[in-house]
Formats: C-alpha cells, sequence, structure tokens
C-alpha cells in the first residue's frame, strides 16, 4: 500500500490528483472547525464539554461520528454531507416508485444528470430544514440536551442572525456537495466516501488525547495496540474472497501466454459490507430514544423501566446479545438481497459463461446459492465480533464512551481506504522498467 | 446580438453555445473588400490570404479564388463555419449549406499555416467526391490535394499523405496507422506525424464510429467452425430449445435445448469448453444475425452491414470463430480466421492530432459526447436562407401490419401527384420488401442500398426528379446532396422524405429529413411508427401503446413520448458502450503508446541488436564471425520485432478474455475498471519479460542461411473490427433497487 502511494507521488498526472484531493480536504476541515456567524463559540465549547460527560453521550457519539464535530461546534460545515446522502438515498428509493424518474434513469446519462440535478435540489431543501432545526434548538439552549446548562450558545436572538445563519449552513452544505463531487472528478476515489471518512479520522487525535489525558499511558498504549490489530485484521477479513471460476464460452481462443484464470466471481467473506452494522445500530437506537421520551413522564411503566435498564446503555449482556444477534440477521438480510444467485446465474446464461461442470440456469444459481450461504456464516460472525469490540473495551478497560476504534468507524475507514488505495493502484502505470527493452 | 439566455448557455458550457459574432464581424468586414479582392490576380489573392489566416482579408480572398475556379461564391455563412473551424470548433450547418466548401477553405487555411490537414469523411466515395470536387480551388491556391480509398496502393496511400490536404475514409486513417504499427521496414510506412483533422459528418465518424474500435486482425488457420454444428442448431427451434435476451443481442441454450445437444453430441457439455463455444457460436450465427440485415451475401462470400451508414463494411468481419460459423450456416467455404493483431479506438486515433476541427449537419445533439470525449465545443451557424421544410408528427400504428399498409397507400397517393419521394428503410431486407410491395401494386421505385451501392452516385443525381420514387437505406441518409429536378417539382411542394421507422438515434432521423428542404427549398418529412418496431421492442419491452382511433392510428400523446423515450434508451445505451469502449481500452493504448517507443527505437535504430548483445554476449560474437556485424543486427531487429509483435497479440488476447468476465467483480463490491487496471500492470511487465525470453531462445536458435519464416516466425496479414460487451449487474445499490422495485410491482424477474 505504502508503495503504491510512493508510486503514485512519482506519477505526475496522479501526484496532481493526490494534492488536489488533499487540498480539498483542507478547505472541507477549515470549515468545519469555522464558527458560524453569530455563534458564541465560548460557550458552545463549554456546552460540548459538559454534554460529552454527561449520560446521553452515546447519541451525540454518533451524531459527532459523521460530522466530524463539526455539528455541535455549530460551524459552516456543521451538517456534513449528510443531506446529500439522505437526498440520493431518498432519490434512488423515488425512483422505484415514481415512473417517471424510472423512466429518466432508463435513458442513460442524460436522464441520471436530471437525476442528479434534482439529488441536488432536495439536498439544499434538506439543509434548510436541518439548519433550521439545529439554529431552533441551539436558539432555545436544547441543542446540548435536558442537561444543558444555561449558557447562551447564540450570541444574539434576533431574527436576522438566525436567517444569517441558516443561510450560511445552508451554503457550506452546498459547498460540501461541490466539494465531493469535485474530488470524484477529479481527485482519487469517491468524493463522499472520501469526505466521511475525513470526518471519522477527524475525531481521532483528539480522542486519543483524551484517552491518554484521563486514563494514562498504560491504557493510552493498550488502546492504540488493540486498535491497530483490529484495523490489521479487518483489512485482511476484507480483501479475503472465494473466487468461482467462470468461462465465457462465445470466442475461439487460441494459444495464450499467460496461465491462470482472470475470469471469476469474486464472493467475499464479508460480501454484506458495512451496512448490517449501521441497520443494527440505528434499530438500537429506537429503544433509548423511547426511553427520553418516556422518562420525564410521571407515572412508571414495567415495560420502560426495563428497557432503561438493559437498552439504556450499551454494556448490558440482553443490549449485546441483541446487537450481535441483530448484525447477524442483518447480514443474511442484506447478502440475499444485493446477491441474487438466480439473477446472477441468469446473466451468465444469457452472456454464454458456466462454471466449469455445472450446467448454466438453476443448477449453477444453486451452486451459488450454496457457497454463498456457507461463506456468509463467518462473514456475519465476523462483523458481529468487530462491532462489539468497543463495547467490551468500554467495559473492560474502562476506557471512555468515545472508543475511537469503533466497529463503525474501522470498517468505513478500512472499507474506504482499500478502495481509494485500489483505485491509485489502478490509475499507476509502468513508468520505468529496466531490463531487455530500453 | 447575444440574448441573455444566450450568454448564460455560453457560461455553462451548453452544446452549441460558442460564440460565433466575432466570427460574424470578420466576415462582413471582408464583404467590404470584395471588390478589391476582384481586381487582384491569383498570385496577389494567394498572398492576401496567406498573409494573415483567419482575418478580412483571407476570407476575402479565398471567396474570391473558389469564385474563380469552382464557379460558387462562398456565403456569408459559410465563411462564418470556416473561421469557427479554423479556431477548432466542431461546426453545426444546416443540410445543402455547403459544408463541403466551408471545410474546404478551413483546410487550406490551415495548410496556409504549414500544416498538413487529413479531411476526414465517412466513407470513400465521399473522400473521393470532395477531393475531385475542390481540386481546382486547391490548384489555384497552390496547395496539393489527394485522396485515399479502400483500394488505393501503399504507393498511392504515401503520395496522398504528402500533400498538402489529404481526404479520406476514418477507417483508411486508421488501418494505415494500424499497418505502419507492424511494419518491420522504415521504408514500408505511410503516415506522416499526424497535424491537423479536420472531420466531415463529425458526429458520425467521431461518436457512432467510436463505440468500437478499429481492429487490425491477422490470418491464422483457415476457419474452425463445424459445418455439423451449424446442422445442429438448425433442427432446434426458438422458445423450446434455445431464447433471445429482451435487447436480442444474445441466445443461450434451454435446459430443454442442452439436453437436445448433448445426447446428439453424446457429450456432457459443460465440461468440454471448446465445444460450448462451438454450439454458442453456431447458435449465435443460426439465431442473431439475419442474411440482409446484418450481413450480405455476394460472391460466395459474407459481408457485413454497417448498421449506421447502411453500407458494406468491405474491412469488417466478426471475431474469433463468428465469422466462420455465419459461413457454415450459409454453407460457404470457411474463410481465414484470424486474432486480433493491433487495435486503436476512434479516440485514441484522433486525440494523435494536435488540432481537429468538425462539421455536419447534427452536432449539438452529441455535444455532451464530443466535450466528454474530444475537448470539442460546438459553433451554430445559423442556415443562409431560413428551412421552410414541414416536418409532420410521426404516424403511430398498433401493428406492424398496419403500419406497412398505411405506408403503402400514402406512398401510392403522393407518386400520384408526381412529387419526388425519398424513402429511408433502417435494413437492406426492409428496402427490399417495400419495393416488392411498391412494384406489385404498379409502381416501379429505383431502389439503393448496400447491394448496389455502385450505383449510388447516379440514383442520387436522380432522386430529385419529377414522379421519382427512391428506396433507400441509411446509405442515402448523409452526405447526399439531392437537388430538385426542376421548378414543376418545388411547386409541388419539393422532395418528400418517408422514414418507415424511427432510428435508435434522433441525429440518424434528422439526416434523413435533412435530405429534403436543402437551401430554402420546400419540402416535407414524415416517419412511420408502429408499436412491433425493433425499437419499441427492444428497448421498451414491457409498455404497450395506447389504442389506436378508428382509422387505425395512434393519437394519444404518451405514444408519442414512448417512441422518444425509446429512442433516448437506445441513445443511453450506445454511449454507455461507446464509453466503455473508450475506458477499456485506454489503459491498453498507453502500453501501445510505450511498447511502440521501443518498437521505434528498433526499427529506426540498433536497439534489438543491442539488447541481444547484451543478453547474449557470446553468441552474438559467434554470429558476427559467421556472417557479419549488419546481418546479425538486421536479424536481431526482425527476430525482436517479431516477437515483440506476437507477444502483444497475445497481450490483447488475454485482455480480450479479461475484458469479457470483469463485471462479475461488481458481484464482490470491486470496480470493475479499477479491476481491469489493475491486472494491466502486472500483464504488462510479463510482456516485457516474454519478449525477452522469447527473442534470446530465437537467438539462441538462429540459423542465419534460412528464412526466419521458416524459423517459425512466419507474420499474419488482413483485418476486420469486433464489438466489445457492457456491464449489466450495477452496484450494490442497483440491485437493492431492482429487487424492491420487482417485489413492489409483484413482477417475476429472470
Amino acid at each position: 500500500m505504502l508503495t503504491a502511494l510512493t508510486r503514485a507521488f512519482r506519477t505526475p498526472d496522479l501526484r496532481k490528483k493526490l494534492l488536489f484531493t488533499l487540498g480539498i480536504i483542507v478547505i472541507f476541515r477549515l470549515g468545519s472547525v469555522l464558527p458560524t456567524p453569530g455563534v458564541n463559540t465560548e460557550n458552545a465549547r463549554k456546552a460540548l464539554e459538559a454534554a460529552q460527560s454527561s449520560e446521553l453521550s452515546s447519541i451525540y457519539g454518533m451524531v459527532q461520528l459523521f460530522s466530524g464535530g463539526a455539528l455541535l461546534k455549530l460551524s459552516v460545515f456543521a451538517l456534513g454531507i449528510m443531506p446529500y446522502i439522505t437526498a440520493s438515498i431518498i432519490l434512488q428509493l423515488l425512483t422505484v416508485v415514481i415512473p417517471r424518474l424510472e423512466a429518466l434513469k432508463k435513458e442513460g446519462q442524460a436522464g441520471t444528470a436530471k437525476i442528479t440535478q434534482y439529488t441536488r435540489y432536495l439536498t439544499i431543501g434538506l439543509a434548510v430544514l436541518q439548519s433550521t432545526a439545529f439554529v431552533a434548538l441551539a436558539r432555545s439552549g436544547q441543542l446540548f440536551g435536558t442537561s444543558a446548562n444555561d449558557l447562551p450558545i447564540l450570541l444574539n436572538d434576533d431574527i436576522f442572525t438566525v436567517v444569517v445563519m441558516v443561510v450560511t449552513m445552508t451554503a457550506g452544505t452546498a459547498v460540501i456537495m461541490w466539494l465531493g463531487e469535485l474530488i470524484t472528478d477529479r481527485g482519487v476515489g469517491n468524493g463522499m466516501s472520501i469526505l466521511i471518512f475525513t470526518q471519522i479520522i477527524a475525531v481521532f487525535p483528539s480522542e486519543l488525547m483524551n484517552i491518554f489525558r484521563q486514563k494514562g499511558a498504560f491504557t493510552f498504549t493498550i488502546v492504540m495496540i488493540v486498535g491497530i490489530f483490529m484495523i490489521a485484521a479487518v483489512v485482511f477479513v476484507e480483501q479475503a474472497q472465494r473466487r468461482i471460476p467462470v468461462q465465457y464460452a462465445k470466442r475461439m481462443v487460441g494459444r495464450r501466454m499467460y496461465g491462470g484464470t482472470s475470469t471469476y466471481i469474486p464472493l467475499k467473506v464479508n460480501q454484506a459490507g458495512i451496512i448490517p452494522v449501521i441497520f443494527a445500530s440505528s434499530l438500537l437506537y429506537l429503544p433509548q430514544l423511547l426511553v427520553t421520551l418516556f422518562a420525564n413522564s410521571q407515572e412508571s411503566n414495567v415495560v420502560v423501566e426495563w428497557i432503561a435498564q438493559n437498552f439504556g446503555s450499551g454494556d448490558t449482556p440482553i443490549y449485546m446479545a441483541t446487537f450481535f444477534l441483530l448484525i447477524v440477521f442483518f447480514t443474511y438480510f442484506y447478502v440475499s438481497i444485493t446477491f441474487n444467485p438466480v439473477e446472477v446465474a441468469d446473466n451468465m446464461k444469457k452472456y454464454g459463461g458456466f462454471i466449469p461442470g455445472i450446467r448454466p440456469g438453476r443448477p449453477t444459481a444453486e451452486y451459488l446459492n450454496y457457497v454463498l450461504t456457507r461463506l456468509t456464516a463467518p462473514g456475519s460472525l465476523y462483523l458481529g465480533l468487530i462491532s462489539m469490540v468497543p463495547i467490551f473495551a468500554l467495559t473492560l478497560a474502562g476506557a471512555t464512551q468515545n472508543f475511537p476504534f469503533g466497529g463503525t468507524s474501522i470498517l468505513i475507514m478500512v472499507g474506504v481506504g482499500l478502495d481509494t488505495v485500489k483505485q491509485i493502484e489502478s490509475q499507476l502505470q509502468q513508468r520505468n522498467y529496466e531490463g531487455f527493452l530500453r | 446580438m447575444a440574448s441573455l439566455s444566450q450568454m448564460i448557455r455560453r457560461f455553462l458550457e451548453k452544446p452549441g453555445s460558442v460564440d460565433i459574432a466575432p466570427f460574424e464581424r470578420t466576415v462582413a468586414a471582408a464583404g467590404a473588400l470584395a471588390d478589391r479582392a476582384r481586381d487582384l490576380s491569383l498570385e496577389e489573392l494567394r498572398e492576401m490570404a496567406a498573409a494573415n489566416v483567419g482575418s478580412a482579408e483571407f476570407c476575402a480572398a479565398v471567396r474570391e479564388v473558389a469564385d474563380r475556379t469552382l464557379g460558387e461564391r462562398p456565403f456569408d455563412v459559410q465563411l462564418v463555419g470556416t473561421l469557427a473551424m479554423l479556431s477548432g470548433n466542431v461546426v453545426e450547418m444546416a443540410t445543402g449549406e455547403g459544408k463541403t466548401l466551408a471545410g474546404a477553405l478551413a483546410a487550406a487555411g490551415f495548410a496556409l499555416r504549414g500544416k498538413s490537414v487529413h479531411a476526414i469523411s465517412v466513407n470513400d466515395y465521399l473522400a473521393r467526391r470532395d477531393a475531385e470536387w475542390m481540386a481546382p480551388f486547391y490548384t489555384a491556391m497552390n496547395l496539393t490535394v489527394g485522396w485515399i480509398a479502400e483500394a488505393s496502393t501503399a504507393e498511392e496511400r504515401r503520395a496522398a499523405y504528402a500533400c498538402d490536404i489529404t481526404y479520406a475514409n476514418v477507417s483508411e486513417i486508421g488501418f494505415d496507422l494500424l499497418r505502419d504499427r507492424l511494419a518491420t521496414d522504415p521504408e514500408a510506412t505511410v503516415q506522416p506525424v499526424p497535424q491537423v483533422a479536420l472531420v466531415d459528418e463529425a458526429d458520425s465518424v467521431l461518436v457512432d464510429e467510436a463505440r468500437v474500435p478499429l481492429v487490425l486482425a491477422g490470418a491464422t488457420d483457415a476457419g474452425a467452425a463445424v459445418p455439423e454444428m451449424a446442422a445442429l442448431v438448425r433442427r432446434l427451434s426458438r422458445g423450446y430449445h434455445f431464447e433471445l435476451d429482451d435487447e436480442g443481442r444474445n441466445v443461450f441454450l434451454t435446459a430443454k435445448g442442452t439436453d437436445t445437444v448433448e445426447s446428439a453430441l453424446g457429450i456432457s457439455l459443460y465440461d468440454h469448453p471448446g465445444t460450448v463455444t462451438e454450439v454458442n457460436l453456431a447458435l449465435h450465427a443460426h439465431a442473431l444475425l439475419v442474411r440482409d440485415v446484418d450481413y450480405i451475401v455476394r460472391d460466395g462470400r459474407v459481408q457485413l452491414v454497417n448498421p449506421s451508414r447502411g453500407r458494406v463494411a468491405q474491412l469488417q468481419r466478426w471475431p474469433d470463430g463468428l465469422q466462420a460459423a455465419v459461413e457454415a450456416k450459409e454453407k460457404l467455404a470457411p474463410s481465414d480466421t484470424g486474432e486480433i493483431l493491433d487495435s486503436i479506438t476512434i479516440q485514441g486515433l484522433l486525440t494523435r492530432y494536435p488540432e481537429i476541427c468538425g462539421m455536419t449537419g447534427t452536432a449539438v445533439a452529441v455535444g455532451e459526447n464530443l466535450r466528454e470525449f474530444y475537448q470539442l465545443k460546438v459553433a451554430v451557424i445559423a442556415p443562409n436562407r431560413p428551412c421552410v421544410r414541414e416536418d409532420e408528427p410521426d404516424r403511430i400504428y398498433p401493428s406492424l401490419i398496419d403500419k406497412e399498409l398505411a405506408l403503402a397507400d400514402e406512398i401510392v397517393a403522393q407518386h400520384a401527384t408526381g412529387r419526388p419521394i425519398l424513402i429511408g428503410t433502417l435494413d437492406v431486407a426492409e428496402s427490399e420488401s417495400l419495393a416488392k410491395e411498391l412494384r406489385s401494386r404498379g409502381l416501379e421505385p429505383v431502389v439503393l442500398n448496400a447491394k448496389n451501392d455502385a450505383e449510388e452516385a447516379a440514383i442520387i443525381a436522380r432522386a430529385g426528379e419529377l414522379g421519382a420514387l427512391t428506396v433507400s437505406t441509411q446509405m442515402a441518409g448523409r452526405g447526399t446532396d439531392i437537388r430538385l429536378g426542376s421548378p414543376e417539382v418545388a411547386e409541388l411542394g419539393g422532395l418528400l422524405v418517408i422514414g418507415t421507422g424511427r432510428h435508435p438515434s434522433s441525429r440518424l432521423d434528422d439526416q434523413l429529413r435533412g435530405r429534403s428542404g436543402r437551401q430554402g427549398d420546400p419540402g416535407r418529412s414524415v416517419f412511420f411508427v408502429s408499436g412491433e418496431d425493433d425499437l419499441l421492442k427492444a428497448y421498451l419491452p414491457e409498455e404497450t401503446l395506447p389504442k389506436a382511433e378508428k382509422d387505425g392510428r395512434i393519437r394519444d400523446k404518451q405514444a408519442a413520448y414512448l417512441v422518444g423515450h425509446a429512442q433516448r434508451i437506445a441513445e443511453g445505451v450506445n454511449t454507455e458502450i461507446h464509453r466503455n469502449t473508450w475506458r477499456y481500452t485506454r489503459v491498453l493504448e498507453e502500453q501501445r503508446t510505450r511498447l511502440l517507443d521501443h518498437r521505434d527505437r528498433i526499427l529506426y535504430g540498433d536497439a534489438g541488436a543491442e539488447a541481444l548483445r547484451d543478453a547474449r554476449p557470446e553468441r552474438y560474437q559467434e554470429l558476427v564471425e559467421q556472417s557479419s556485424e549488419e546481418a546479425v543486427a538486421a536479424a536481431a531487429r526482425q527476430i525482436v520485432l517479431f516477437h515483440l509483435d506476437r507477444c502483444w497479440t497475445d497481450h490483447l488476447g488475454y485482455f480480450a478474455d479479461l475484458r469479457e468476465g470483469i463485471h462479475l467483480r461488481a458481484l464482490g463490491r470491486l470496480s470493475p475498471i479499477d479491476e481491469f487496471n489493475r491486472e494491466a500492470l502486472p500483464a504488462y511487465r510479463k510482456l516485457l519479460e516474454e519478449i525477452e525470453k522469447r527473442s534470446t531462445a530465437s537467438f539462441d536458435a538462429l540459423d542465419l542461411s534460412a528464412p526466419l519464416a521458416e524459423q517459425g516466425m512466419k507474420r499474419p496479414s488482413a483485418t476486420w473490427t469486433y464489438l466489445v460487451s457492457e456491464n449489466p449487474f450495477g452496484s450494490d445499490w442497483d440491485r437493492v433497487l431492482r429487487r424492491v422495485s420487482s417485489a413492489l410491482r409483484g413482477r417475476k424477474k429472470g
């Protein structure tokens, strides 16, 4: 990986792309720490510290993770890329429901360009909504939860300040969207992924510093060792794949210079990626939210109490077991949705492909299904275990709530990292070959 | 005056928004110089033009020279077009506006700047016609002009390329380059360093043709198709033994079909990949390739028909055994089969030119593609006289039979008035069946298709006369100039153009319409469409058209929308094929360029001998003692060149294999194009190692007294082209959405 990077820096056009991407990241980070006009930064910082040490921090942990700490700083880029991601998900779902959008999508690039345009408009719409909500919360002092102190976060309560803040944050979102597209077009990697990656990485130094300050050098070292070991493990498993050879019998071929087959279906051990973890953790936030809603009401309720006890924080055995089982379930579910053996077998059949020794059509689908099911078992266990690590680490080492090497962060980080390195490698060309021909 | 909306369009770089106001001012200034130019001698005009190419003086001078030598005085709009091309744009000019002359003036401009110009056209007929037509003008400008056709010899080609301006078909230029890249003797190359490309029918050349790379293939063995396979698949029936996919691009055996084939051959089919290939090829030839649509049989040979031009593609053959399978199907003797020696995309070919410009009647529609693939902008030139042609909305019918009846009725009724009619059909078979139908109704249509392309010029010359009835394929759809025969014809309403179906691209429709209404002439165009047309069946298999009215026509707006929608899907699919062709050949073309650097040093220098001397010093010395330094160097050069070319062929074969199955990587959430490029690097390293290994082995076994061809180093020859396939799976998300969508609609897929 490092050799790929150094070689990339020696290739002029790739170096340009890498520097361009780094430049965009710098701008992105700058905007993430630049406060929106009208915010009392001193008070906001104090309120944030107070909120982090309070009970409800786990919800904020998730929010902070995806905004790289920008949201609660009420910075220009406070909303991050979530509005854009939400907008694209919504529009993609809408293409299924609205015939007009489906028709556009079918028309190829010209149609997709229009859908992209709609996505941008929707992003702006969502950004207006979200920024208004956040500014309103900040204005009423509720942004940092009920336990927040009475420090005013805004310098000024008048409507002008509020409008300026909303406009600034919305414009910030538009700029982020643009930065992302710039990276995709002219830099390396997928812009959106790179920006998420940046946000996740961005909180690492301060989180690690916190551990070092609060728990001392020994815990810090343990955390680092565990973290690096985990990253290595994730990189290893993410690359693992079962290759099913496929032959395309549509062309007569002569003699061949290269041995081995390069035509295969790569079935990954972790065929589902990160989605199951996100599904499972989102689902587990629901009981926590319910608890916060009902906790204030006077009458006590057996169900609410039981939920509060077992799902209120992440370190109860029942929570952990549920989390693990949900991940396993969602892994199977997601794999079954994204990999349809019948469709794959059908496609292979149409294009003249077959697995040697196996008939195209149903026998092929059955074979693929068999291999896939056996592969998904270790895959789902792996996802479950990786996601449990921060919770274990939390209880065992007594680290802070915001253990930086959380399962989700590592999976995203490694995923984006591997994809980007692969893309860089694909653009690398042999520059100076020393040998027979000079 | 540029309106505000135009300025915004220009700012957004929308296609067709190049600012032509400066050119218009220059041309207006040239108008004032006309009197002065009239009194000058040719010599003085030449000096006036050469002094400052692109200025008002230049315009006035070339206009005067064209007037004197060709008898045609360029209109202002033609000069504006010339200037836009000299600035490196693609110019959109309506049919009949005199693109050829505008292009010639631009070519002369580039030549006066000291550049050699390649005027690239879509076929040999146009290349030769334009070169000969414009020759007096070029001669008067002291410029030389030449043309190249498929039949030109190497000697003629070299002479044509040495001219200031060379007219040639794009594939001829491409093949000359490919052949030069395989030359084993510096004297044998024909093409000089490229400088300026002036592309006629730019959308056709730069977009339509660019979907398929130009491929130089070499004959190796006689065709390997087994006639028994052709006989076997002839017994199979569609729907039971085999099926076609929705778009009619692929054919596959059903389980029943597999059983039948297995019992006929007495083997378990899928344990024998070679046999599967033979069966698939025979099936492909049997079910997907239709005689007189995809190919014609002439002089005992199978000849491909180019779908977007309607012409016989002389140099094209199907790849990898398919040609032989078709020959077996037609019970012809198998011709040589071969492998790909080298290939280049139209992009790769044209981006070698430091300066590109072009002209066509339909550029705005492909403006995005031109910008994406060639960084070219489009300038729209208004017609000299406004076009008054009436374009009727499509006449849509539910079934093919309804359409054909209505079409024949309309032709009979219109023909009775004496008005000339040009009917554009989609393929050779359709043109012939329509002509037969018309003959049965007592008419005498003239047919123009790939089978009688020799009479093309004569047929076109008469197509605008009173009472002319011409049935053509796409051949008449582009570049041809149909003049109205007499003033009487104009009174009848001018040329009537009837399309028997919408093409897969709106540009092809517009080009066909454009045969009528040239230079402000009257004219009319109409397309007949049915719900059973291939375009609708292939791209909108699930949609049905609204109900027809009493007279059999469908007038519902939804129907017109669906026809346009199907066409836009087809255009999208074709753009995607183009993009994939480009993306998947870019890395190969880069490697090819690098390898050619080595090759040039071997061909023009002694790099081959040096490499072998360093690798095998004793052997080298031994051979020099046997004969002479020069003889060994010459042999070494030929050995290394042979293995370099041979290994490159293997390299291309490996990538063809890789390309075919690379879309499967998407199933492991990997990006196919990245995976493809990642495999390219180690393969290139292996290629270089292999060249070394094989060259030294040949050198060790070298016998200087015998010809190299007898020592296993025999070179192949012959040429044809092929098409690549696309990625059908889409991303994770696409697959989720597809599942959700099919679940919502309760439709069962696959």
